[in-house]
């Protein structure tokens, strides 16, 4: 008696572990198919994939801009709207870096099938990317991410500008022409014109610029430091960049006059930013009229127009004139969608495709402010920038994203020496050394 | 001899012979790569069906090493997947270039010297050694005062122990970011308003070491405390009674009869503390995420001025992807906590023998 | 009985209490009061009550509990069935194991022991990197994913979780009489009946310590989950959800505060029910641990 009643109780708790795995099971396929979840993505590049769902099946894109999420989501749908398919966009961005939270992703099995690199990265993911080489869209723009090796590997979905971004307003009523600004004197002399004039024009500093590590350090770490490796020079020169990449090091003279120029910001700049702001303040910030500059690019426009305290002033960019005739900006697509070879490559090149097209476009260019790298887009950029970006591309004046071809993680280094820069421990001779010293043992290790 | 029914024979034999041939075609299909989803779910099935059969095998004499084996497989195989397998795998690595997925070769102790010329990992372990020493010496004096007021009469005893308590219900993560708010929204009033030093005690490598110290002693003493006064509980009445009636003050009650009768009390106390002070992760992460520039280190001008041991194993390995060369750090970190644990046991056994 | 005190030591002891107790719960109140607040008015005064109103409060919260990379309730849910089933899991494989191990005076009973007893000090950093790749691997060999799942994780936690479980439920078991279990077995109890009837139902007070210790690490742990499910897969834990939001969004501290709100009210709430057996259990786990 005791024996059976025995042999239930076990059978019981057999039944339920057994439960237990069943449920895991289903868990598992229940995760896979109903948010297009990492497991199933994960098999469905192998053997059993092509039964899931549709012609091209659904894809996963890892956007890496957060401000411009929405407006993808609402691309998503309009995709599965068109044509049936669909896109799932997950957006990591703002404080996390994308590409580290991609290499978890990897390690995890859990790779999306469209994802977003700078062009620097595509090393670490060597064998990986699809060769897009040959798709129809590669005919209409010249931005192209091509590899030597794997081919055609990045789409561009957006062409950027960086430099100093300037409020038109301020600088008029302040009587500083932006087209002046191709020398450190006629820098200094504008500076000094609004910095007297603080008062007047209602603004809080000249500079919004903001050297915090932490969460903004992609900005001083890539792209202010850009301007070292880049203004002045042509859209292909990779001079500065090809000392850097050669074992770390730098031109001095180059380094110095930038510093001087880095200091110049840090002087005129508003104190409460410049050690730890965070990018919100210094958009809105700039959007509220206090900052006749910001070191941003043309990406903050959505952020500064749909602000509430927008006046609708004009904007553009001026160069960062460190030496005398530096006359550039910095324009290009900083960063690309690549498609993961592993991944559900076909559905992944109907969606850029479909991208590369006016629908898309249409979102892209009038609703999340992009402007397109695609020379048919028939729509004109909604951009406030775009008016300053187009003059410097039609003068041949822009210079190369060759920032985002620094050794990966070098960003995180460099930030904090524009930091302690920023908080006055550094003079512009003691910064030129320690950036050296840092970039050198950056690369040696 | 044996009371086993017919039936209970039959189930035992075909749940052992059918589990078997389930669990292995299942292996089969796996080590064949077929990609039948199926293989995962025979081989589960297949084990338990092993597992019935085993239990109802008609036996007496061998039945209870059976349960033994029953009761013991779940627990020990989780461990040894999870435990032990990439414990040895993670050691072999150490020894290679593995990036995550696939080993390259093997480089012998490479990766070992390697860290030991890097200077900002150095870094790491002096100010993981200084943040252990703070923290001993803090948590445990905060939470021993403590103790103290919480075992002395006042009212509302119960409310100010939980509320000691309370911090360390919250996870890392989420304090961490609730800090970070305090540090740069509200301390920056004060210290503005005292010091005229307007930026947040984050951006400054010694200011920012000494915020990880406050939040981490805000959340720990609390706990410790706890644990002191299950200690000063232990002492009786009576031993009291008897040094108050012999005319001791309170300072001389507090250190020649309370603070020897918890000896060992603090020892654990401060093990405790070590221990968990040496792993410390998540704040770390949440607060500064090692931001902080040390002007010279050794001649070397150093960028992750508040990157603890576990944090730097971390970056190193999940960021910067060297695998190999995290888990080689890794295995040092182990190896000190190995070292500290030992000290530790043989401190305790050495204490119970005097006792 | 004691010693008469000076009313006025206790007034001061009184104060110093209640300070201490002002600067400990700070922080919950800087949560509270912050995340009724739109972020301009946190900007201007993050300490005072200017600015504050429950609308807010009620718009920060469902901005958070809709955010996409937050789903409070989908992380809650997670959160509630990965704790409570590896906590059932590993008290009762636990207290299974734990009895065989302690009954046993076998030789490979003894090495298991001192394997559980050394394997607590492995630090979870050694173990992490090869753990991801372990199951990764393992995952796609029987085509059950162990990462990104439900069962991968508590599986993981059962690893984890078994040597300390087994060590405090072990030295507890060790004081129980074997004469029951003798007596049982005269009676016809076989062993499992014996376990699950007599032993098991003994175990409770210790079961309660454990689970308490296992449940504070489990849902308050973020590396193993960030690690193994990722910041944007389908599972998230509520710390792993934190992070996520977070780390997505540019400093938007009332967002971030409701965020932290929500996280932390689960924890207060149980604690103001079972504050006893908490903090008692935490206690227990220090001392035997």
């Amino acid at each position: 008696m005791k024996k059976k009643l025995l042999s239930v109780i076990l059978a019981c708790t057999m039944a339920v572990s057994l439960a237990a795995c069943g449920s895991s099971a289903a868990t598992g396929t229940d995760a896979g198919s109903a948010d297009a979840g990492a497991a199933e993505a994960a098999d469905a590049g192998n053997a059993d994939a092509g039964a899931a769902s549709g012609a091209a099946g659904s894809v996963r894109l890892l956007n890496g801009k957060p401000e411009i999420d929405a407006q993808l989501q609402e691309l998503a749908k309009k995709y599965n709207a068109e044509t049936g398919n669909s896109v799932t966009i997950e957006t990591i961005g703002g404080d996390t870096n994308a590409s580290d939270e991609l290499k978890k992703m990897y390690q995890t099995d859990n790779m999306p099938d469209i994802f977003v690199i700078e062009a620097n990265q595509a090393a670490t993911w060597d064998g990986m990317l699809a060769d897009l080489t040959g798709e129809a869209w590669t005919n209409d723009t010249d931005y192209e991410l091509v590899d030597s090796k794997m081919g055609t590997i990045g789409f561009p979905y957006t062409v950027e500008a960086t430099a100093l971004a300037y409020n038109a307003d301020i600088l008029d009523k302040a009587g500083v022409d932006p087209a002046s600004l191709t020398s450190p004197d006629a820098w200094k002399k504008a500076v000094e014109t609004i910095d007297s004039k603080k008062a007047d024009l209602g603004i809080t500093a000249v500079f919004g610029w903001c050297a915090e590590p932490a969460n903004l350090g992609w900005s001083s770490g890539t792209h202010v430091f850009a301007q070292y490796l880049d203004a002045g020079l042509k859209q292909d020169d990779t001079t500065y960049i090809d000392l850097l990449n050669d074992g770390g090091q730098i031109d001095e003279k180059r380094m110095h006059d930038f510093a001087e120029f880095v200091g110049m910001m840090n002087q005129y700049s508003d104190p409460d930013l410049l050690v730890d702001g965070t990018y919100d303040n210094q958009v809105a910030g700039f959007a509220a009229g206090k900052y006749a500059f910001v070191t941003q690019g043309n990406w903050i426009n959505g952020t500064v127009t749909s602000s509430a305290d927008y006046s609708g002033f004009d904007m553009g960019f001026a160069p960062y004139a460190f030496e005398d005739g530096i006359d550039t900006i910095i324009a290009g697509p900083p960063s690309y969608w690549t498609v993961y070879s592993d991944g559900n490559v076909d559905g992944a090149k109907t969606f850029l495709q479909w991208v590369s097209d006016d629908s898309a476009q249409d979102i892209l260019v009038n609703q999340a402010g992009l402007i397109s790298p695609f020379n048919d887009c028939k729509f004109d950029a909604a951009d406030p920038f775009y008016a300053s970006i187009k003059g410097y591309m039609d003068a041949g004046k822009t210079s190369g994203w060759h920032t985002m071809l620094k050794k990966d993680g070098l960003q995180n280094e460099t930030c904090q020496v524009f930091a302690d820069y920023a908080q006055g421990k550094f003079d512009a001779d003691s910064f030129t050394s320690t950036m050296a010293q840092v970039i050198k043992s950056y690369y040696a290790n | 001899m044996d009371g086993f029914s017919s039936q209970r024979k039959l189930i035992s034999f075909v749940c052992l012979i059918g589990g078997a041939i389930l669990a292995i075609a299942g292996l089969g299909m796996a080590i064949g790569k077929t990609g039948n989803p199926l293989r995962g779910a025979a081989i589960i099935l297949g084990v338990v069906a092993f597992f019935v059969g085993l239990y109802l095998f008609p036996t007496l004499k061998h039945h209870r090493s059976i349960v033994n084996i029953i009761f013991l497989f779940p627990l020990l195989f989780a461990f040894a997947v999870t435990v032990i397998i990439p414990l040895v795998l993670g050691i072999g690595y150490s020894f290679t270039n593995w990036d995550g997925i696939r080993v390259r070769g093997f480089v012998g102790l490479d990766n070992y010297i390697r860290m030991f010329k890097q200077p900002s990992f150095l870094w790491s372990i002096l100010i993981t050694f200084l943040f252990v020493v703070f923290n001993i010496i803090f948590v445990n004096l905060i939470a021993f005062l403590l103790a103290l007021l919480c075992t002395s009469r006042i009212k509302g005893l119960g409310f100010f122990r939980a509320s000691y308590f309370l911090p360390n219900l919250i996870g890392g993560i989420v304090l961490g970011y609730i800090w970070q708010f305090i540090f740069s929204s509200v301390v920056t009033k004060f210290t503005t308003a005292l010091f005229d030093s307007r930026y947040s005690m984050l951006s400054e490598t010694k200011t920012a070491f000494v915020a990880i110290v406050i939040v981490y002693i805000w959340q720990y003493a609390g706990y410790i405390m706890l644990i002191y006064i299950t200690g000063l509980n232990t002492i009786p009445g009576d031993v009291l009674e008897a040094s108050a009636i012999d005319g001791a003050d309170a300072m001389q009650t507090l250190f020649s009869i309370k603070i020897p009768m918890i000896a060992p009390t603090i020892t654990i106390c401060t093990f405790l503390t070590l221990t968990s002070a040496f792993k410390q992760f998540d704040v770390n992460l949440a607060l500064t995420n090692g931001t902080g520039s040390v002007a010279s280190f050794f001649g070397n001008y150093l960028t992750n001025g508040t990157e603890m041991l576990a944090l730097n194993i971390y970056s190193t390995a999940v960021i910067n992807n060297e695998y190999a060369f995290g888990e080689a750090k890794a295995v040092l970190f182990f190896i000190i906590l190995a070292i500290v644990s030992i000290v530790q046991v043989r401190i305790s056994n050495k204490k119970e023998v005097e006792l | 009985m004691h010693t008469k005190e000076k009313t006025s030591n206790v007034v001061i002891r009184f104060i110093i209490a209640v300070i201490v107790a002002a600067y400990v719960l700070f922080p919950f109140f800087l949560v509270v009061i912050n995340s009724c607040k739109d972020t301009s008015s946190i900007t201007a005064n993050p300490i005072g009550f200017n600015g504050i109103s429950l609308s807010q409060l009620g718009q920060n919260l469902l901005d958070v509990i809709y955010n996409t990379h937050f789903l409070f309730w989908q992380a809650f849910g997670y959160s509630v069935i990965i704790t409570a089933l590896s906590l059932v899991l590993l008290a009762v494989l636990g207290a299974m194991a734990a009895w065989v191990i302690c009954r046993n005076h076998t030789k490979w009973s003894t090495v298991i022991y001192f394997t559980f007893i050394a394997s607590m000090i492995i630090p979870f950093q050694v173990v992490m990197l090869p753990l991801i790749s372990t199951f990764r691997d393992t995952g796609k060999f029987i085509g059950i994913p162990m990462l990104q799942s439900v069962p991968g994780i508590i599986f993981a936690y059962l690893g984890f979780g078994g040597a300390m479980t087994v060590f405090i439920l072990n030295g507890f078991i060790k004081g129980i009489p074997m004469d029951l279990e003798e007596a049982a077995a005269i009676d016809g109890c076989s062993p499992e009946q014996t376990f699950f009837m007599i032993i098991f139902p003994l175990l409770k007070p210790v079961i309660t310590t454990v689970t308490i210790l296992n449940g504070m690490w489990i849902w308050n742990d973020y590396l193993l989950p960030s690690m193994m499910l990722g910041q944007n897969g389908a599972v998230k834990t509520l710390p792993v959800a934190v992070q996520a939001f977070v780390g997505s969004y540019v400093k938007q501290w009332n967002l971030i505060l409701a965020a932290a709100l929500l996280a932390i009210v689960p924890m207060i709430v149980l604690f103001l029910f079972a504050q006893k057996q908490i903090m008692e259990g935490m206690i227990e786990g220090a001392v035997k641990g």
